[in-house]
């Protein structure tokens, strides 16, 4: 499987008679693009706003950054099956990308209404907070959208993301017939049989059992979300964009599933330090300790199979997950395949552990902090001069008691806020150190 | 403690763990209807109660079927 990714930085962004790609300036016409997003009946209010690096702009509900890929050559799609797109095997042939900006995806529509994911996430593009995340330092594109409410919340949320995929297609396929300013050509070439072969276990949540459905929106593996055995992906699967989609924390997005540092650098070094055997999907939120074990049993199986002696494992999330998480760590160090975990750490407050099952086989984890920005201080971020999307937004009465969806009363979006109640860093994006 | 994750109960060192259903219902499974649900339950919430009253040395799993099952055959009636 064999890939060229060209790349076309963009470095300014505006809106301008027609969308067009030329030195590193993306035009987008406005009205074209909408037309894309209103072909789609089910919206029914549609904007499109700009956000650049150091404006002060906060940008709220944020349900999903998406960094615009389109096919060039080769089959499918990319963002393949999630809202009904092809389902083609994707990974070889010619994608161009537009690096350096995302099409963020705003609306009220919420996951599902079973309680516990909550969209909570809002975006700003300078101050303490713009720091923390890698999209503030984007060109960002915002896809303003409300769905018929008659809709239900599947339909909802299908409609939101399929507006914010016209949008990724439209202005990605400014590119077509361009030579990108970069290419590089991804493939997993025999290498020297002495280098350690080494799996890329990647957790990411279900929202079946939370949400009660096979088809909640959530990170999918080609458009599919529920509850399934490990998935073997080929890692130019994952540059298509075969995982794609987010989840409720703000490092789950579509953006940084893309751009996930470990993992384009665990292939980068393909060859030199080790051999990259690909990427196991382990999708997480089983609900009894037997689908836990039975999950984590597999997975390590499939790794020991592809004849893995190392494994690097992520997660996107925050709560019982870990336990399949940890437990595949376990099972896979019990077949002699050593590990690495890269996770955040919850509160060290009374004693407790800062990870939820703390086993002995998970002896070498790489931290990214912890996850409350209670602990970690962040001040709260101050009014700023524009919103995009939604001019309120719910907070709890007790900021500082953020658990998640804000619900005892509204405040202005553009006043000051508290600070967003966690910050997982699932991939080591983070640039923050300690505080020493 | 009944916890559908239980060995994580056991390993954080509660004494006595009941084995519930499942995360999003631990004390019962309403795939089985209102009638069998509630047995489930009842059986789940007797076996807890069994479980306050039996001496433990450390932390100890209750099964609520295998418990339930023992005690059909001592009883002689179905559940």
């Amino acid at each position: 499987m064999r890939l060229e990714l060209g790349t076309f930085p963009v470095r300014a962004l505006s809106f301008g008679d027609a969308t067009r790609y030329r030195d590193g300036h993306l035009e987008v016409d406005r009205e074209a693009t909408l037309a894309e997003v209103r072909r789609d009946s089910r919206i029914v209010e549609a904007a499109l706003e700009i956000a650049r690096p150091g404006e002060s702009v906060r940008i709220w509900p944020v349900r999903d950054v998406i960094e615009p890929r389109i096919k060039v050559e080769g089959p499918g799609v990319c963002y393949p099956g999630v809202c009904g797109r092809d389902i083609a095997t994707v990974g070889t042939g010619r994608t161009h990308r537009l690096a350096g900006m995302g099409v963020v995806e705003v609306s009220s529509v919420n996951w599902h209404d079973s309680g516990g994911d909550f969209v909570e996430t809002y975006l700003d593009m300078s101050g303490p907070y713009a720091q923390m995340y890698p999209y503030a330092a984007l060109q960002n594109l915002c896809v303003v959208v409300e769905p018929d409410r008659a809709l239900n919340d599947e339909a909802r949320n299908d409609a939101v993301h399929t507006a914010a995929l016209a949008v990724n297609d439209h202005v990605a396929a400014a590119t077509l017939g361009l030579t990108p300013p970069e290419v590089q050509e991804w493939t997993l070439r025999p290498v020297d049989p002495a280098l350690p072969k080494v799996v890329y276990i990647w957790g990411v949540h279900s929202p079946q059992a939370m949400s009660g459905s096979m088809t909640a929106f959530c990170t999918a593996t080609y458009g599919l979300t529920r509850l399934t055995p490990p998935w073997l992906l080929h890692p130019n699967e994952i540059l298509d964009g075969a995982l794609s989609g987010p989840y409720r924390t703000a490092f789950a997005m579509s953006w940084t599933v893309a751009n996930n540092p470990l993992f384009l650098d665990l292939y980068r070094r393909h060859g030199r330090d080790w051999n990259f055997l690909g990427v196991i999907v382990l999708r997480t939120e089983w609900t009894t300790q037997h689908e836990k074990l039975l999950t984590a049993n597999q997975t390590a199986k499939l790794a020991q199979m592809l004849g893995a002696q190392g494994a690097v494992v992520t997660w996107d999330a925050g709560g019982n997950e870990f336990i399949e998480v940890v437990r595949t760590i376990q099972a896979c160090e019990r077949l002699g395949i050593k590990t690495v975990f890269l996770t955040s750490e919850d509160d060290a407050t009374e004693g407790a552990p800062t990870m939820l099952e703390p086993l002995p086989e998970a002896d070498a984890i790489v931290s990214t902090s912890f996850f409350k920005n209670r602990t970690l201080g962040v001040p709260d971020p101050g009014p700023v001069d524009r919103v995009i999307g939604l001019p309120d937004k719910m907070v709890n009465a007790d900021q500082r008691s953020n658990t998640g969806g804000g619900r005892d009363k509204k405040v202005p979006t553009r006043g000051s806020l508290p600070a967003p109640w966690r910050y997982d860093d699932h991939y080591g994006f983070g640039t923050l150190s300690c505080i020493e | 403690m009944i916890s559908a994750i239980y060995a994580l109960a056991l390993t954080t060192g509660a004494n006595r763990v009941v084995r519930g259903a499942r995360i999003e219902h631990v004390c019962g499974d309403p795939n089985l209807g209102p009638e069998k649900d509630y047995a489930y339950g009842m059986r789940i919430v007797t076996s807890a109660l069994a479980a306050l009253t039996t001496p433990v040395a450390g932390p100890t799993l209750f099964d609520p079927l295998a418990v339930a099952e023992k005690a059909d055959k001592g009883s002689g009636h179905a559940s």
